[in-house]
């Protein structure tokens, strides 16, 4: 989609979820409340196709286009699948689908395929409790097929992340697949999808986290003045303001290079990168964050929980900066020193 | 929200910045081993004259500035290119470094016909060292309190005062400096304005101030009546201040600013061995991730500047995170070297270049405006000041 067309939609769906998606929708999720309405309109809206070709019932939008609705996404804590299951349509579109309706999410792991029976555990798969069918990706002796499964044919074990989203544990065992189709996108891409998806809900989530410590630093008064005008708490801020940067600049850097190295491998140094970062500072913005909050920020009234308890689920989530930061590391040491320059400067991996 | 976003759009560097950056590969290839300096891993501050008469000669200093003064007419991206090949090439390029830098643009926008005439020119050669005369013993942080005075002498200025933490003002030829031309010490930016000093001028002395490591990189220069020709004078008298404000802006998001101590990382590649444990390519890796990151930034910040932007917010954010980078490094790199060296040699060897980086670091974020500084700067954009 052209940039006028992109801005367009992002600013609808600002005001979207700035309107549905507040603070009691987030909390109702936590306490088990599936929010169908929310789910029901974001639908109508399109954005769990943003990525899917026109033909097949979708936006016709770029990975690019993907990536950027859901650091939106990420920045209004949407307690619903929308990133999930755009990655899932994604994923099922591109190996010759057609991604059906509802709620989805991605089971990324060792999975294997015979015929159409799916077989594999999964575990911490993001909305198994809730989502209609998951969508894994296994090798086959043909190359990687994507494979999609019905939540019926599959068990899910509940445990809630953190945040308070219905994670699980999703087994497969012989499960009829409604869909088989050859990959483009092998079970290691799709993780890396997956880990550049969380990126940038991370800088969504990041850019949020800093707006709200700056206006409440600004409205909170004690000693007679507004705490924002203590320069502890601007030199405070101004870290923060740091980390948040280097989080946005990595995302959008990898959701880049993904976009335009092509779907099978684009930019897979840079996610690999770019999630190790955001995994890297997440805790540095939610400990500066809090720190300027006082106990206000430690309660569950206020929302910057939705926002901190994310960004320490997400950088967990398909890969936490140990998972790519070894990736990185041992390809860099396999290369030798006289690689790394030359590489980092291509961004890719040391030849 | 009311706050400004802060965006970092990633920038591509164009195809003739990327040839460009093939030739300099190769030029450093061919020059490098023949060029003679005291340091192993050298960088934008360990000086020779000789290397930048060689990169003089390929057109690569003042690279950006018109031709008529030497320069390649070529784009601010392009000159983005060649400093960091400088920088990840581990290239002595201390010499002429300021003087491209900060001291040439800088006589290129607000300096004389006559000044730009007589010193780009050498610049470009290769042949025109700068200093930056800023600081005083009273003036830091605080800039706008500097002391030394500039009286109207007939045809020109007399001048006392001292500046201090001139870096190399004993190799260098010229000095720009900070002085007050009219009104009095508590007028603060008012009356302030930048001279051209000639480093040979009788009445200036220049004496050596020794770093922690023991080396002379830093000088106190003393002005005692000395004369300096009304030519000399940059600019309008009074606009000193707008002209250091706007130089400093430049050099704040460069490759400098977090690749000073490349040579920790490359070496730790090195004795971590082509096979290192699981726990020891996770460290390097998240190292390698977060240098990555300062590159985007700074290209990010790099193409803002040339589509007509003045991003000093995202600017200081670069330097801030650069430079504590440069501090974590080295130390990061100490433990795990410890740990995950492949020979007890090599980690001996390799304990001594962390150690005498960890040295070095704090300088990082004292240099080009403190880390507080850089918050204070970043916390007014962001509304709380
Ligand atoms: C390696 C190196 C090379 C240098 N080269 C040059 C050179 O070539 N030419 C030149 O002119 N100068 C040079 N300098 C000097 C440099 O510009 C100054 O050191 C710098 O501006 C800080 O000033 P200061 O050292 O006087 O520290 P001070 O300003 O005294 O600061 C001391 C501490 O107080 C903090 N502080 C000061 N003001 C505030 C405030 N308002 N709020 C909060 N905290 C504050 C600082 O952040 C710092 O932590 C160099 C410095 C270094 C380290």
């Amino acid at each position: 989609m052209d940039r006028e067309t992109r801005d367009m939609l992002l600013e609808t769906a600002d005001r979207f979820f700035t309107e549905r998606c507040g603070r009691e929708v987030v909390n109702g999720v936590e306490k088990g409340v599936w929010p169908a309405d929310l789910w029901k309109e974001i639908e109508e809206m399109g954005l769990p196709l943003i990525a899917v070709d026109e033909d097949k019932g979708g936006a016709g939008g770029t990975l690019a286009d993907m990536l950027a609705l859901l650091r939106l996404a990420g920045a209004h804590a949407v307690p619903v699948p929308l990133a999930e299951t755009a990655l899932a349509n994604l994923l099922v579109a591109r190996a010759g689908g057609v991604p059906a309706a509802g709620p989805s999410t991605v089971a990324l792991g060792a999975l294997t395929l015979e015929g159409n029976r799916l077989r594999g555990t999964v575990t911490r798969v993001p909305f198994a409790s809730v989502a209609d069918r998951f969508v894994g990706v296994a090798a086959t002796t043909e190359g990687p097929k994507v494979a999609v499964v019905p939540a019926a044919n599959a068990t899910v074990t509940e445990t809630p992340s953190h945040a308070g989203e219905p994670y699980g544990t999703v087994s497969f065992d012989k499960a009829v697949c409604e869909f088989v189709g050859a990959s483009p996108a092998d079970g290691e891409r799709a993780y890396a999808l997956a880990a550049l998806v969380r990126a940038m809900q991370m800088a969504g989530a990041a850019d949020k986290v800093l707006g709200t410590a700056v206006e409440y630093c600004k409205q909170r008064v004690q000693f007679g003045r507004p705490i924002s005008t203590f320069q502890a708490i601007q030199q405070m801020l101004a870290e923060l303001a740091s980390y948040v940067a280097a989080t946005i600049a990595a995302a959008e850097a990898a959701a880049r290079d993904a976009d335009e190295g092509g779907f099978a491998d684009g930019g897979s140094f840079s996610i690999a990168a770019a999630k190790s970062q955001t995994s890297d500072f997440a805790q540095r913005i939610a400990a500066i964050a809090h720190q300027s909050m006082g106990a206000m920020g430690f309660t569950h009234e206020h929302i910057l929980h939705h926002y901190t308890r994310r960004l320490w689920v997400w950088r967990r989530d398909f890969g936490s900066e140990t998972f790519w930061g070894e990736k990185i590391g041992s390809a860099f040491a396999k290369a030798g020193p006289q690689a790394l320059w030359p590489s980092l400067t291509a961004s890719a991996y040391a030849a | 929200m009311s706050i400004p976003k802060l965006e970092f759009p990633p920038f591509h560097l164009p195809p003739e910045a990327e040839a460009l950056r093939e030739e300099v590969r190769s030029f450093l290839k061919e020059t490098l081993p023949h060029i003679e300096t005291e340091d192993r891993f050298a960088s934008w501050n360990t000086p020779s004259p000789e290397f930048s008469r060689e990169l003089g000669k390929k057109g690569w200093i003042g690279i950006t500035w018109p031709k008529k003064y030497g320069g390649s007419e070529r784009s601010f991206l392009e000159r983005y290119v060649v400093t960091e090949e400088l920088l990840g090439n581990s290239a002595p390029a201390g010499s002429h470094w300021v003087a491209d830098r900060q001291s040439g643009p800088l006589l290129l926008r607000f300096g004389s016909e006559e000044q730009r005439q007589a010193i780009l020119p050498r610049i470009t050669r290769g042949e025109c060292f700068f200093s930056i005369g800023m600081s005083e013993p009273d003036s830091g942080s605080d800039l706008a309190s500097v002391r030394t005075r500039a009286e109207a002498a007939p045809g020109g200025f007399r001048v006392n005062g001292t500046k201090v933490w001139t870096s190399g003002a004993h190799r260098n030829h010229y000095c720009i400096a900070l002085v007050r031309t009219s009104g009095q010490h508590g007028d603060r930016h008012k009356g302030l304005s930048q001279i051209l000093v000639d480093l040979k001028t009788p009445g200036v002395t220049i004496r050596p101030i020794i770093n922690l490591a023991g080396r002379h990189d830093w000088n106190e220069v003393t002005f005692s009546d000395a004369f300096i020709p009304e030519s000399c004078l940059i600019g309008n008298e009074g606009d000193g201040w707008l002209q250091v404000t706007s130089e400093l802006a430049f050099e704040r998001s460069g490759p400098e600013r977090f690749m000073q101590n490349f040579y920790v990382l490359r070496e730790l590649v090195r004795v971590l061995g082509r096979q290192p444990a699981n726990r020891a390519a996770s460290i390097l890796g998240r190292l390698i991730a977060r240098l990555w990151t300062l590159r985007q930034m700074s290209v990010a910040v790099a193409g803002m500047m040339q589509g007509g932007k003045s991003p000093a917010i995202e600017a200081s954010l670069v330097k801030d995170l650069g430079t504590i980078y440069q501090q974590d490094l080295p130390e990061v790199a100490r433990v795990l070297a410890e740990s995950d060296a492949t020979t007890e040699e090599d980690m001996a060897d390799f304990l001594d270049v962390a150690q005498y980086a960890t040295m070095m670091a704090p300088s990082y974020t004292i240099q080009g405006g403190t880390t507080q500084v850089l918050r204070g700067i970043v916390a007014r954009g962001l509304g709380l000041r």
